[in-house]
């Protein structure tokens, strides 16, 4: 397939491609923000064992990790449009971006929700006693004491997920979305050049995930701060 | 007790409590009353109810039946108003067996956080009590700690100063020194007996039956869940009356015997 490689063009892609990083890291960023956003909502009926919520979680969260990604991507793409139109609302000129950021956040939401939930019940609740002893209320305690202190337990496997997003967000050309990822396909099917493109691609996405590897580790060691010395260290 | 026989003043009147877990009979209608300024020892075999009368006194642990009144602050548990338990929390502050500090706070910030939180003072006037307070304990080169940076007796001082800082008028401590490891138990008792001597309202529970004697004006004996006897140190360690209280002791301290 294709024709004879040539190195040089690799270095003629990386620009081109990186062009559309933009949209790469938007879908990224809302999808992870909005992630958050629905994990931190469903991990509470987990956390204070709210029956019936707590089942509806149970089984968003198996269905998520029970399906691939790119099949919850077409059952949004396809799905959303269906059960509008039973309310006569139009949605098929919706841009394709919103339903990866949809399903991705949707995705997401399920991971972060069993990150929030390890994390939160993995603080002592000790804690929590002593500040209720003090006269705070279970939102202050929530807020000033648990919450931090879950964030940095979280931290490492919400750094995981962003990570995994970020790799995830390749398949967003498969519904037509013009990231980086599309835009090799389409400079394939006009150079012929595959393997120029995937070795192009692969350095931008290898590039991209050391960066957020690496600011994560700058965050992950503030976070240790108060930890014994020996992890703190680390 | 006597040195405040004038002018004495009810701090806290517990009446009837009553606690289950489950079938399990925890506390068995406790009836206590203790004057402002006392200092109750709570001393009692493991299991007989101690930590669990503490934590109702706080409302940490919901009493199934009984009243609490501490100051002018006064639940039936029967009729309880989520209202009503921030202001008991009020009157009182807690010292746990296992420190219990805020391990993302610095030794100073673990005595803030109530005074910012809670009483609403700001940083700078937090700072000058919380300081002040960690001096008191002996920490104020530690201000800076994070507890996990801390030995177990600097962290129990730590949780005596933020126990301290919002002024509460009782201060509960249980077993403050059972975690700690034998060679620093003296230098938590003796900030704990430093504040005795200041006349807050303390209850202790304790298996330190020597500090017990030396500090308190009153022992209580619990055992099963109920008050087996109640009276001056004296009168309990020495002249006591009832046989569980004598059988207790002998496992305790044999060396005791001598005053049976
Ligand atoms: N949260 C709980 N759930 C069920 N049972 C409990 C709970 N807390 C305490 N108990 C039971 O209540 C009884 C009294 O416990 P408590 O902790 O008050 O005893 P204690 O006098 O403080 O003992 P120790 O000297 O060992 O600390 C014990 O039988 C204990 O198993
Ligand atoms: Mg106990």
């Amino acid at each position: 397939m294709g024709k004879a490689f040539d190195f040089t063009l690799i270095l003629e892609f990386i620009p081109t491609l990186v062009k559309y990083l933009g949209i790469t890291l938007e879908i990224l960023f809302f999808s992870i923000i909005l992630g958050i956003l629905i994990g931190l909502v469903a991990a509470i009926p987990k956390i204070f064992k709210i029956p019936i919520l707590k089942q509806l979680v149970t089984i968003y969260i198996s269905f998520i990790r029970g399906t691939p990604i790119i099949i919850q991507l077409f059952l949004v793409y396809y799905g959303l449009p269906a059960l509008f139109n039973l309310f006569h609302i139009d949605l098929s000129r919706v841009d394709a971006l919103y339903f990866v950021i949809i399903t991705y956040a949707i995705s997401n939401g399920a991971i972060f929700a069993e990150i929030f939930r390890g994390a939160i019940l993995a603080i002592n609740s000790g804690q929590t006693e002593a500040a209720y002893t003090i006269g705070m209320t279970p939102s202050q305690n929530f807020r000033r004491i648990i919450f931090p202190q879950a964030l940095r337990i979280a931290f490492p496997n919400i750094g995981n997920s962003v990570i995994g997003s970020l790799k995830d967000t390749s398949l967003a050309f498969t519904i037509g979305v013009m990231d980086m990822m599309g835009r090799g396909e389409t400079l394939i099917a006009s150079t012929a050049h595959a393997l120029e493109v995937y070795i192009s691609l692969s350095i931008i996405y290898y590039a991209i995930v050391i960066i957020i590897e690496n600011i994560f580790k700058v965050y992950e060691r503030y976070l240790n701060r108060y930890q014994p010395d020996e992890i703190s260290a680390v | 007790m006597n040195k405040r026989a004038i002018g004495v003043k009810r701090m806290i009147e517990i009446t009837n409590l009553k606690k289950n877990f489950g079938p399990n009979e925890v506390l068995k209608g406790i009836n206590l009353k203790v004057n402002k300024g006392d200092i109750i020892s709570i001393i009692g075999p493991s299991g007989s109810g101690k930590t669990t009368l503490l934590r109702c006194l706080n409302y940490l642990e919901k009493p199934d039946e009984g009243i609490i009144t501490i100051g002018e602050v006064s639940i039936n548990a029967r009729k309880v108003h989520k209202k009503d338990i921030y202001t008991l929390r009020k009157k009182s502050a807690m010292v746990f067996q296992s420190y219990n500090l805020f391990q993302h706070k610095t030794a100073l910030q673990n005595v803030m956080e109530g005074l910012i939180v809670v009483q609403k003072k700001n940083i700078k006037e937090a700072q000058e009590i919380a300081t002040e307070l960690l001096r008191k304990v002996g920490l104020e080169h530690k201000t800076k700690a994070f507890p996990s940076h801390l030995s177990g007796g600097q962290q129990q001082r730590v949780g005596i100063a933020r126990a301290l800082a919002l002024n509460p008028e009782v201060i509960l401590f249980d077993e403050p020194t059972s975690a700690l490891d034998p060679e620093l138990v003296g230098e938590v008792l003796s900030v704990i007996a430093k504040i005795a001597k200041e006349g807050k309202t303390m209850i202790i529970v304790t298996h330190e039956l020597n500090f017990a004697r030396e500090i308190s004006d009153r022992i209580i004996f619990m055992d099963n869940g109920v008050i087996v006897e109640e009276g001056s140190p004296k009168e309990i360690f020495v002249e006591q009356k009832e046989e569980r209280t004598k059988q207790f002791l002998k496992r305790m301290v044999p060396e005791l015997d001598y005053s049976i």
